[in-house]
């Protein structure tokens, strides 16, 4: 959430935070269980701080990343003058327009107060004789059109629905085979053409409150997003994984959801015809890593969690492929296993890496600062924005991705007695898009005799597999 | 006679001129000859101003190596003479920065302060996160140092964009200034 903080900060810098120019042009009273607040008016736009304040919301703003945080129960909004898009809970949105940097904090439009604001807190906002009332709930939007489109793949579906127009939308698997899709401020509705063909789709039909989808026995929600330009939320069904029969009690980082038993997914990295790394003995990497993640899963499925390898043999899989299984199931977290090799012989130990959004944030401001300039909104292409979202997204979990790291190099160094070369960032193409506390390990260099001697020795790989399977377990059972 | 000798001369003199002109602009329009790039220019001795290069050490860590050089003021000329000057290789007992005989194809700079440089490819598969990062932060560091405009440099390899070079780190997108592999000691 930090890291996504910091993205939001380097937009806002480019974006928003420009001198205030206009002032205070009157004021609009905004009512709430029997309270009135009067917010002043910057332009056509309301500060927002009095009207966060009317209702008991923490509205917080760090001077310096340059982001607002509105916090209420258990809901958390997040946003940063000049952009457009917000993170509500944890999910991105973007609004029609930016909040600006005013004399008192914050100012927007109503529409985006209503929209990107008080809908994801509960609350909605009418317009009333003298200004507007706050409500608690939802409102029984204008219709939407919505045309669902699905795409069977070998074990997967992969349902598309795209939207008439921006909607937040909300899914949730209420019980085993149905799955609801609401879409705030807004009655979805069935496109007359649109015709599903899936064997692992039963129905999707349109009820009071938005879509409910049925879907053929055994089959579940895995995951779900939504993307913009044109506004569409993807839903990814395919199998549940069977609920266990026994865990031990010692095993309380098993989360089930609601969609079902999430797996830790080992990524051996290499494979097939992409030997990584030879010692001199001609230990190859990608064997070296398969063991060794074969091993690590034993000890994982042991201590009660669910695990899945990104590849069982000798496979080729593609960087992208890896990263994206773990997105497809869910996972707890993501382990990519490696051997390093080094022009130096003599350099040795662990390190493990997490993602480092400099490139990408820095290629997603230069994007966002191209389109600011383009003329007009409109200029704004879908897979820009989406690449936006994306990397915000992937923020999000960054400093998740810092404390995996830390623990799982924290055991590396104290159960092995292994040179600390630390925890370290660095973007690699194995941890781009992973939507979960995602990490790179470097278990040792083949490229030094001596370890490449004890990295082949099959107690050695028991050890290191132990080491890491701690790590893992200690970060996941800290909760975060 | 008289009248044919002038007229000789005159025409000697032209083409003299001529050839002169052609000499001077370098072939007029034709395009700048690959090899002007390709070449690495051997170091720069004498007076000028200090710069910092970052080769890998035996430890798998950048290492600082100053150097006196004079540095052109256009940036594309500057970021082409650090990248030279890198691929000479190291005068200290460092390891050089690109580990196979590579060669400066091209580079520029585009309007947003991107640099591109292309590389001429390694002969066969390199291997280990170490090697990439450190062929990549060497001159990714060593070019963004001395060269304050840019903000992010990409690296290409015999003039194509490449997604990796050891199977880790991502190469598609311009990469930008990363101070954790430079050593602390």
């Amino acid at each position: 959430m930090k890291r996504l903080t910091i993205v939001l900060a380097v937009l806002a810098v480019l974006l928003g935070l420009r001198p205030v120019a206009a002032q205070t042009t009157g004021t609009v009273s905004f009512r709430y269980a029997g309270h009135v607040v009067r917010a002043p008016l910057f332009g056509s736009r309301v500060e927002l701080v009095p009207v966060f304040a009317l209702l008991g919301a923490t509205a917080k703003f760090s001077p310096a990343m340059g982001t607002w945080g509105v916090q209420l129960d258990n809901h958390m909004i997040q946003f940063s003058p000049g952009l457009r898009v917000v993170l509500a809970d944890g999910k991105l949105a973007e609004g029609r327009e930016a909040p600006v940097a005013s004399p008192g904090g914050i100012a927007a439009s109503t529409d985006f107060l209503d929209s990107m604001i008080l809908s994801p807190l509960g609350f909605h906002l009418e317009r009333v004789a003298d200004g507007f009332r706050i409500t608690p709930g939802g409102r029984r939007g204008a219709p939407l059109t919505v045309r669902a489109t699905a795409a069977d793949f070998s074990t997967t579906t992969t349902l598309v629905l795209t939207m008439g127009r921006p909607a937040m939308a909300h899914v949730n698997e209420t019980r085993p085979g149905s799955v609801t899709i609401t879409m705030e401020d807004a009655s979805p509705q069935l496109d007359r053409a649109t015709v599903l063909r899936s064997r692992r789709i039963r129905g999707l039909e349109p009820t009071a409150d938005g879509l409910e989808l049925s879907l053929a026995p055994g089959i579940g929600l895995l995951s779900w997003h939504a993307l913009s330009d044109p506004p569409r939320v993807i839903l990814e069904l395919g199998p549940k994984a069977a609920p266990p029969t026994s865990a031990p009690q010692a095993a309380p980082a098993r989360r089930p959801t609601r969609k079902g038993v999430r797996p830790i997914v080992i990524d051996p990295g290499h494979g097939g015809k992409d030997s990584g790394a030879v010692s001199g003995s001609g230990l190859e990497e990608k064997n070296l890593t398969l063991a060794v993640a074969r091993r690590l899963a034993r000890v994982l499925r042991r201590m009660g969690f669910a695990v899945r390898l990104t590849r069982e043999d000798d496979e080729t899989r593609a960087l992208t492929d890896r990263t994206a299984l773990a997105n497809r199931l869910d996972a707890l977290a993501f382990v990519s296993l490696h051997a390093n090799a080094s022009r130096a012989a003599s350099v040795r130990g662990a390190e493990t890496y997490y993602m480092s959004l400099d490139s990408a944030s820095d290629a997603t401001a230069a994007a966002v600062a191209k389109l600011e300039n383009a003329a007009g909104s409109t200029a704004r292409s879908g897979s820009e924005l989406d690449m936006i979202l994306w990397d915000m997204a992937q923020a999000e979990v960054l400093n998740e991705s810092a404390q995996l790291a830390l623990s799982i190099q924290r055991r590396l160094n104290s159960l092995l007695n292994l040179p600390d070369r630390g925890v370290k960032q660095a973007p690699f193409v194995v941890l781009t898009g992973a939507t979960m506390p995602a990490v790179l390990v470097e278990v040792g260099f083949l490229s030094n005799p001596k370890e490449a001697r004890r990295l082949a020795d099959s107690a050695y790989q028991d050890q290191l597999a132990g080491a890491l399977a701690t790590g893992i377990a200690e970060f996941l059972r800290s909760g975060r | 006679m008289k009248g044919r000798f002038v007229l000789v001369l005159l025409a000697l003199v032209a083409a003299a001129a001529l050839a002169w002109w052609a000499l001077r602009s370098g072939g007029g329009t034709a395009e700048r000859p690959r090899e002007a790039v390709a070449t690495p220019s051997a170091p720069t001795p004498g007076p000028g101003q200090r710069i910092m290069l970052l080769f890998p050490g035996t430890d798998g860590l950048l290492h600082p190596e100053l150097r006196q050089v004079a540095l052109p003021t256009d940036v594309d000329e500057r970021a082409m003479l650090i990248v030279n000057e890198l691929l000479a290789g190291p005068r200290s007992g460092l390891l050089p920065a690109v580990p196979w005989q590579a060669t400066l194809l091209d580079l520029f700079v585009d309007d947003s302060g991107i640099a591109y440089v292309d590389l001429s490819g390694p002969p066969a598969p390199l291997a280990g996160s170490n090697v990439e990062l450190m062929v990549a932060y060497s001159i990714v560091d060593s070019v963004l140092l001395n060269c304050p405009e840019l903000h992010s440099l990409q690296i290409l390899m015999n003039g194509h964009e490449i997604p990796t070079l050891t199977g880790h780190l991502d190469f598609s997108r311009p990469l930008v200034l990363n101070k954790r592999f430079i050593s602390k000691r």
